[in-house]
Order: C-alpha cells, then sequence, then structure tokens
C-alpha cells in the first residue's frame, strides 16, 4: 500500500520530533512494484514487492549524517534519528552544508495513475500472453519485459518544508529474434498511464524490426550519415538534460568547459535548432515538482536555438558563485525550433547511409569530448536513394556527443516522443526526436544478433 | 542501478544505495540483528513453515522464502572534506513458488506470520494467472536437504570500526594522492557490505549465511588548466570479501600517492599511435576483461535466450560445448564461489545448492556452463552448480556468475618475463572504459595506466589507449601468463543484469598475462 499524504506527513513529523540536531531533512518513500519477464515464447520470472524506505540527514554544527531504514515502528525510527545523528557528531564539518529550506510552494505535478500502480496480475499475463502469440503467428522468437510502479513520498525539513508526491510507470520492452538466430528486433515503451502504453504496437514493431532485419549484409566500418530513430536517440542521450552541471564545468571537468576555468556558456555549442530543456508540467512527461533539496521544479531552458543557455547551480556552489541554484532539471525533453520531419521523410531525403533503432552497452571513453563507445542492436539498415536497400551486421561505434549534435552536422529533427532507455529497461523515459546527422563513427563491425 | 530504483530513492530522499541495506539497532546498542529480531518476535523458522505450508496447501510443486537483513555503510570523501558519512539497512522477505511449472514471486518489508502468509498467497496467484498462458513448465532437478549456517572469512567486522578511523583513513590517503604538484582532485570512499540471510525451503533445507565484503577506492584528477585537458587515475586494488583487514593489507596510501604523480603524468604521455601491438595486461585491468567476455557469455541463461531482451545471449551455443577452443591450450578458467576473498563466495547459493569449484575452459577448450536448477533441468543435467542469487528480499532470485578466475602458469614467470618477449607493446595497468556486445564477441577496453614496451623494456607513459578485439581471437593470442606470483583477485561490487536489474558482486583473480598483436585505437582521435 502506498502512503496517504497523511500517512507521509505523520512520520515525518514523527521523525522530526526525534531530532535534536540543528537541523535536518527527512523523506519516507512507499513503493508497489511489480514484473513478468517472458523468453522464448514462455513465461520465466514474475513478481512483486511492496517496501517503505525513511532517510534522515541531519547537520550538528554544520557537521553531517545519514541514516535509512525500511522499518517503521516508532523504536526504528527513533534509532535511524539517533544514529544520523551520532554519525555526524563524529563526522568533521560539511563545508559544503546549506541549511535545508523552509515552507516552499509547489505547483502540482500530475504524473500518478491508480491503476497503473495496482496492475491486475491476470490482464498483465493475458496482455503477455497476446504479446507471444504474436510472436508466435509471425514465427519468431519473442522475449521481453513488463514492468508496473507506483511510488508515493514525502520529504520535510527541520526549517518547515514539506512536499508529498505520487508517480507511477509502466513499461513493455519486447525482444524478437528469428529462430535461427540471425536476426533481432526491439521495441520499447513507457506511460505513467497503463491505459495509454499500447502494447501491441510494442509487439508489432519489434516482431516486423526481426523480421526487417534478416539477411544482413557485411558495411565496412567508418563515418556514414544516419537517420537515428527516437529509441536510439535515448539511448545515447537519455539523461543529456541531467549532464549540464555547472561545478565540473568551472572546475576544468566537463565537455562544457574552457581553458582557463571558463565554459562555453553563451556559445553556440549545437545546430542552431536544437533545444534542450526541462519541464515538470509536459503532459507527455510529467516530473517532479521538487528539484533539488526541495526547491519548487521550474522549467528550465539549457540549450536554445543551439546557444549553452545555462548550467545547472547546486545550493552550495551557486553560493560560492553568487549565482542561483538551478530549480532543475527534473526531466530531459530536446526539440527543434523547427517544423518536426517524420522519419520516413528523412528516409527519402537520404542519398547513402544507415537507419537504426537502438544502441547498446554505452560507456563513456573521454569526457573532455562526451565520446562515447557502445553498439548497434537489433536492427541496422542500408539505405539508398531515399529507400531502405538491406539490413546491415552490426557496428561498434567511437562517437563525442558534442560533435553528434555540432552545428553543421546535424541535417534533420523529427518530432519528440516519449522514450526510455533500453539500458535503463524503460523505468525512465524522456521525450527526444530521431535525428538525421551527415557523420557518425563506426568504428569496428560487431558479429552479434 | 536501475533509474527506477533510483527514481523512489529520489522520493524518499535518501543517498543512492540506501533502498538495498542494512540494520540499524543493533550498531548502537551492540545486539546482533538476529538477538534483536528474536526479541522482537521474529522467528525465522516459524515463519518459513507459515510460507511453505501455505505455498503447499496452494498446490504448488516447490517453495521457498528468503528473509534477509542487508546492512550497508559508505563514507566518501572528497580532499580534505567529507562528502558523506551514512548507514542504511534493509529487512524483509520474499517467497517464490513454482505452480504448474510457472514462477510466482511476492516480497514485503512487513515481517509477520500474517504478512507472509499472505505475501505467500499473492505469489501463488502471480504464478497461477501466468501458468494459465504457459507453454515451457520450468522444472529443477533435485538438490540435498541441509540445515547449516555458513560466515565468510574475515578478521574485522567492518561495521564494528569506528566511523572516525574510516574518515582519518580516507583524508589521510586524500594527503598523500595530493602530495604531487599538479594534483587537482581526490575522491575517495570506501562502502562496506554485511548480508544476512535466512534460506528455507519445500526441499527441507534451512540454511543461515552471514556474509562481509569491503570496497574502497579512490579516483585522483589532475587538471591542466591552461589547454582545458584533464586526467584521472582510479584506485587499481577492487573489492573483496573481507573484513576491515583489507584496509591494512593492501598499501592504499601508497597507491595513492603513485596514482598522483600519474594522474599528473598522464596529462604529458605520449599519445598512442593506433595500429596493433601486442599487449602486457596486469591483473588489475584483466580481471574485467575476464569478466565480461568469459564470464558472461558461459552463463547457461544467456546461451538459451532466457536474456535475449536486456543483458543478451551468447555467441557460445550449446553445439559449441567440448568443441570450441576458446582460448589458448595454456589458458584455464575456473568458475569457484569457495574462492577465499571472492566476492561470490557462499555456503549455499540462494536455492540450497552448495558452493562449488568448476572448469569452464580447460586447456583452452569450452567444456561447461554456470548453471541453477532451473536451467540445469532444461538442459539435461542432474545437479546445479549452486549459481542462483537475488540481490534483496524483494528480488526473485535467478542465475548470476559466480567467481570466474584465470589459473596462473605452471612456472614461476614475472612480469619482466612477459615483457622481455615484447618488442613493441603495452603494458596496462586498471580497468578503464569498458564496452562489449550482447553477445559477448565484440570488445572494447581502456585502462588507468599504460607504459609503452620497446624492445623488451617498459618505456614512457601513454595516453589516450583502448584495444578492441573478438573474444576468442584475443584469448587465442595468449602466449604467456604469469605464475602463483603475480595471481592477484579484482572484482565488480555491482554487476547488473536481469529485469528488473539486479547487482552481484564477483571477483575474477588471473596473473599477469601477454597477448599478440591486439588492435588498439587512439580514444582522443576520431
Amino acid at each position: 500500500m502506498l502512503f496517504t499524504e497523511n500517512e507521509a506527513r505523520a512520520i515525518c513529523e514523527k521523525l522530526l520530533s526525534y531530532v535534536k540536531a540543528d537541523d535536518a531533512a527527512v523523506g519516507v518513500g512507499s513503493e508497489n512494484y511489480g514484473h513478468l519477464r517472458f523468453a522464448s515464447n514462455a513465461f520465466t520470472t514474475s513478481g512483486s514487492r511492496e517496501n517503505v524506505n525513511v532517510g534522515v540527514t541531519v547537520w550538528i554544527d554544520k557537521k553531517r549524517g545519514a541514516a535509512s531504514t525500511n522499518e517503521i515502528d516508532d523504536e526504528s525510527l527513533k534509532a535511524t534519528v539517533a544514529l544520523a545523528e551520532q554519525l555526524a557528531r563524529i563526522s568533521p564539518v560539511d563545508r559544503e552544508y546549506m541549511p535545508t529550506l523552509g515552507k516552499q510552494t509547489y505547483k502540482p505535478v500530475n504524473g500518478y495513475v491508480d491503476a497503473t500502480s495496482n496492475i491486475s496480475v491476470t490482464a498483465r499475463a493475458k496482455t503477455i500472453n497476446d504479446v507471444i502469440t504474436a510472436c508466435e503467428k509471425s514465427k519468431v522468437v519473442g522475449a521481453g519485459f513488463h514492468q508496473a510502479r507506483g511510488s508515493a513520498g514525502a520529504n520535510a525539513t527541520k526549517n518547515g518544508n514539506f512536499i508529498y508526491e505520487r508517480s507511477s510507470l509502466v513499461s513493455l520492452a519486447t525482444t524478437a529474434r528469428t529462430p535461427d538466430g540471425t536476426s533481432s528486433g526491439y521495441f520499447l515503451r513507457n506511460h505513467y498511464d497503463v491505459g495509454k502504453l499500447d502494447t501491441g504496437r510494442v509487439a508489432n514493431e519489434a516482431i516486423r524490426k526481426a523480421l526487417d532485419a534478416r539477411n544482413p549484409r557485411v558495411l565496412e566500418p567508418g563515418a556514414y550519415p544516419v537517420i537515428l530513430e527516437p529509441q536510439a536517440v535515448a539511448d545515447l542521450l537519455g539523461f543529456f538534460a541531467f549532464s549540464f552541471d555547472a561545478r565540473s564545468a568551472e572546475e576544468g571537468r566537463s565537455p562544457f568547459s574552457l581553458p582557463g576555468g571558463k565554459t562555453k556558456l553563451g556559445e553556440k555549442i549545437f545546430d542552431e535548432r536544437i533545444n534542450v530543456y526541462s519541464d515538470p508540467w509536459h503532459p507527455d512527461l510529467p516530473g517532479s515538482q521538487s528539484a533539488q533539496a526541495g526547491l519548487p521544479a521550474q522549467k528550465i531552458t539549457l540549450v536554445r536555438n543551439g546557444v549553452l543557455e545555462n548550467l545547472v547551480y547546486s545550493r552550495f556552489w551557486a553560493k560560492q558563485k553568487g549565482k542561483e541554484p538551478t530549480p532543475g532539471p527534473v526531466n530531459s525533453i530536446m526539440e527543434s525550433s523547427q517544423p518536426p520531419i517524420a522519419v520516413e521523410d528523412m528516409i527519402k531525403s537520404m542519398d547513402r547511409g544507415l537507419l537504426l533503432g537502438r544502441f547498446w552497452y554505452i560507456r563513456g571513453v573521454d569526457p573532455r569530448t562526451a565520446l562515447q563507445t557502445g553498439l548497434t542492436r537489433d536492427g541496422i539498415w542500408y539505405i539508398e536513394n531515399g529507400k531502405i536497400q538491406y539490413a546491415v551486421k552490426n557496428f561498434r561505434f567511437n562517437q563525442s556527443l558534442m560533435e553528434l549534435l555540432a552545428p553543421g552536422n546535424v541535417d534533420m529533427i523529427g518530432k519528440a516522443e516519449r522514450v526510455g532507455s533500453s539500458e535503463g529497461q524503460g523505468g525512465n523515459a524522456s521525450l527526444l526526436p530521431a535525428l538525421k546527422v551527415k557523420a557518425f563513427h563506426f568504428t569496428s563491425q560487431s558479429e552479434a544478433v | 542501478m536501475t533509474t527506477s530504483r533510483r527514481d523512489f530513492l529520489k522520493t524518499a530522499g535518501v543517498a543512492a544505495g540506501a533502498l538495498s541495506i542494512a540494520s540499524l539497532p543493533s550498531w548502537l546498542t551492540s545486539v546482533t540483528a538476529a538477538e534483536e529480531e528474536a526479541a522482537n518476535g521474529i522467528d525465522k523458522n516459524a515463519l518459513a513453515d507459515v510460507a511453505l505450508n501455505t505455498a503447499r496447501k496452494l498446490g504448488v510443486t516447490y517453495a521457498d522464502i528468503r528473509i534477509n537483513r542487508y546492512r550497508n555503510e559508505f563514507v566518501g570523501t572528497r580532499e580534505q572534506q567529507v562528502q558523506n558519512v551514512s548507514r542504511a539497512q534493509s529487512f524483509g522477505f520474499g517467497v517464490r513458488v513454482l505452480y504448474k511449472g510457472t514462477w510466482g514471486f511476492a516480497s514485503s518489508r512487513s515481517v509477520t506470520a500474517d504478512d507472509v502468509k499472505r505475501i505467500t498467497q499473492q505469489a501463488v496467484e502471480i504464478a497461477k494467472a501466468n501458468s494459465v498462458y504457459q507453454r515451457k513448465r520450468i522444472a529443477l532437478v533435485p538438490v540435498e536437504k541441509v540445515v547449516t549456517s555458513w560466515k565468510s572469512s574475515f578478521e574485522r567486522d567492518p561495521f564494528d570500526v569506528s566511523i572516525d578511523d574510516k574518515i582519518q583513513f580516507l583524508l589521510s590517503l586524500n594527503d598523500s594522492a595530493m602530495k604531487t604538484k599538479g594534483v587537482s582532485f581526490v575522491n575517495s570512499f570506501m562502502g562496506f557490505v554485511n548480508e544476512q540471510k535466512f534460506y528455507a525451503s519445500t526441499d527441507g533445507s534451512r540454511i543461515e549465511q552471514y556474509i562481509v565484503r569491503a570496497n574502497p577506492s579512490f579516483t585522483v584528477t589532475a587538471v591542466n588548466r591552461a589547454n582545458g585537458d584533464f586526467q584521472t587515475r582510479s584506485a587499481l586494488g577492487g573489492p573483496q570479501q573481507m573484513g576491515y583487514e583489507y584496509l591494512d593489507k593492501h598499501n592504499w596510501k601508497q597507491e595513492a600517492q603513485r596514482a598522483g604523480e600519474e594522474a599528473v603524468m598522464k596529462l604529458s604521455a605520449k599519445a598512442i599511435e593506433p595500429g596493433k601491438y601486442d599487449l602486457v595486461l596486469h591483473p588489475s585491468h584483466l580481471w574485467l576483461t575476464i569478466h565480461e567476455s568469459v564470464g558472461h557469455p558461459t552463463e547457461l541463461d544467456r546461451s538459451l535466450w532466457m536474456e535475449a531482451n536486456y543483458a543478451g545471449t551468447s555467441f557460445l551455443t550449446q553445439d559449441k560445448l567440448g568443441k570450441l577452443q576458446f582460448a589458448s591450450k595454456i589458458m584455464n578458467f575456473v568458475a569457484d564461489r569457495t574462492q577465499p576473498a571472492g566476492l561470490a563466495t557462499v555456503g549455499y547459493d540462494d536455492e540450497g545448492v552448495p558452493g562449488q569449484r568448476w572448469h569452464l575452459i580447460k586447456d583452452g577448450l569450452f567444456v561447461d556452463w554456470q548453471t541453477t536448477r532451473d536451467l540445469a533441468a532444461m538442459t539435461g543435467q542432474k545437479k546445479s552448480y549452486g549459481c542462483n542469487h537475488g540481490d534483496s528480499w524483494g528480488s526473485i532470485s535467478f542465475p548470476r556468475m559466480p567467481n570466474v578466475s584465470l589459473q596462473p602458469g605452471p612456472n614461476n614467470t614475472t612480469l619482466d618475463d612477459l615483457i622481455a618477449g615484447v618488442e613493441n607493446g603495452i603494458l596496462i595497468y586498471g580497468d578503464g572504459s569498458y564496452s562489449i556486445d550482447q553477445q559477448r564477441y565484440n570488445f572494447q577496453f581502456g585502462g588507468q595506466v599504460f607504459w609503452e614496451i620497446k624492445n623488451g623494456k617498459r618505456g614512457e607513459m601513454l595516453r589516450d589507449v583502448a584495444y578492441q578485439s573478438r573474444t576468442t581471437d584475443f584469448w587465442n593470442s595468449c602466449d604467456g601468463l604469469g605464475g602463483q606470483a603475480t595471481y592477484e583477485l579484482g572484482g565488480s561490487f555491482n554487476d547488473g543484469k536481469g529485469e528488473p536489474g539486479q547487482s552481484n558482486a564477483v571477483s575474477h583473480g588471473c596473473p599477469v598475462a601477454r597477448f599478440r598483436q591486439v588492435n588498439v585505437l587512439n580514444t582522443a582521435r576520431k
């Protein structure tokens, strides 16, 4: 059972009443979580978890201690506060201590649907049976993962702030493979409202891709023009809005750093059509009402028309630098300032290049340029003269994200879609467009399917 | 860590990692968690009876209950500041049932007899709902009933060492790292885990286990503000299944000073010229290549496409068993859940199977898999190798990697002996960037420190090095292994797998080893 606002408030107040420290931030969370996996066209593991969590952070003479527990009887709550205070007493002064916030006013966000949180296990079983049945009819081997979660929790401070929030999320990912193991397709979508998750589309797209990716040919690695579907963009840039940290840029440790402790703020770093922002009230991607340390979240533009407009200041770093702390980001949105172009039209416009829908095992190689390595997965196709010609085998890439979006490299931008990163298993979401870019750097072939 | 878990933590407003963790009152009162649970009226054997009897009455063919307590502690610093001191705990239970060949699982943090009964019914309800549409019934190979307890090997329980000692250790380590002119930052931390696990099943087994693991580490950064360049050097020592004595057994402070010197040297190191090189790989680096390209492809669930939607399948198909020359003939890879200090070492796995040791690759030939009771049954084997693991009371247990280690060569070959046999090569220390495809064919690995080898001798420091290869090409190119004296244990504290994602701690030991003509990139160039 998820905490109601009153239940969450009561635990927060109880925790704060035990606090003897100078300052404190407490949090309580509750979770209903259910999941179902399938593989080889059969049900594998499935389960549920109900849990709560209580976190206490205190400061005594600016010395910080933190403890958490999932036991919420009075004795455990008291012991958790006492432990946090004990840890604070023996810790050195927290030089980055900022007093907790007093009462704030939040503008509500609607990102919770009861039917998602309390999903029916029989309805879910039937949904997955339908996916498996579709795979069997198309003579492919299906595997996938369905999850549904409801969360409710609150944060409160000794200085008088309190916020209660609920959220929900449901996702379905499906992989379809041809029985000979030579072709594979994948599709993933999520939503906060189970009624708006199109599970049929997820299954059909995965199956279509597996069938379309048969008989792949070998292409030499190198720099190719590519069309990246929203899933591929999410895999590369899903957390992009969260990477604009001011401190690391000013300390010389970020792709937004310049020599001499300067940053690229105000410079045109990306194609002039690109906008990156966070908006808690976006109807397709509701974010948290609360940003860092409980600051009321606001809409924040990080990149406007390709220009780096904002870096994100923590409360501590803002004070050091005489800036305002940044009330976000709480979600990640990339949009074009021009009318969006459909993927079909991107294909028609391409003389020669590649279309792909998923990246895998992406890891940073060089943080100075946001150079990433990883692999293509589950379908990549060669395009010539505006038409898909044939499937090709996978590649490893080494690609700088800064160069990917740089002026001169972005050709076309699609409509932003709600999509989760595949390495994140659909447990997160961003609004990201398809991209057509002039050069993407593939460095070796991969036999993997 | 999955983002979904991070979202939950954000809601709860606590430090990352706090969800899956550990016990408080016992630290304050010196009462053990078991005693405290007993004082609170928690009788695990009686609760197990409730779960197993309820499940039996509802018609399951197998059921188990795990009642577990997890304690975590984390101390993090940078330069002369303490950034984070936190302790966390998590207590709860999970019930797993097999009904008409279909798994069901349910779990709760509320450990009472009523909740155990309710959650067991829920687990059966999930299994029943899914069983209506089940196509392939899951079965288990048998295991002997056992009633026992097991404790991992440690000298000093880290949860009994004062936080003050830990902070002083890290700040002193930071001082060592900052001694070198040009070092800009150092981040250091130590994390400790204690798992107190209880398992009972319809096979009649009742097993209690107490496990302690330690994870100290640091990263030193040198920044050249004039040209905007920065370089990092992270610790070479990895996590181990040990107590606080690990902080004394490895020379962390000396290594931190060397790391500072090397981070500064990296700023002006020679750029690697891309091409084919012979590689001499130190255990602090090679463990990760073993993990990704030997550990994961020999997981039987991957070969059976059970992980097709996420981690991927394996290039090792069933027909390659006993036939594929995976590595050169001097190489032997052993899976071992009994290895001293190994992070995946256990008395018993999470379905009552004892820890074991067996060859995966023998004289270079691929000879065996990592298995669990259901995987063994699917492939006609008579017993499980005991690789079942759940990372929390709230996670359904499933196949996870045991310690997988490369055995040292039979002679007393040294690092210098291997270097002496290289005309044009690179010596690599430490794990860096890593990426490998979903069938484990094609990989790319960086490192922490790279040294040129010229005409049999170590030369200048190099930078921006990564190598790419194909798994079997790479392992078959090995022509030199160090002796037992060069053997070290590396490992991962948080190896991710499964849906929902779960974490596993696993070690990989190896000697120094030499590989011929591997493709090397310059990561600073396109």
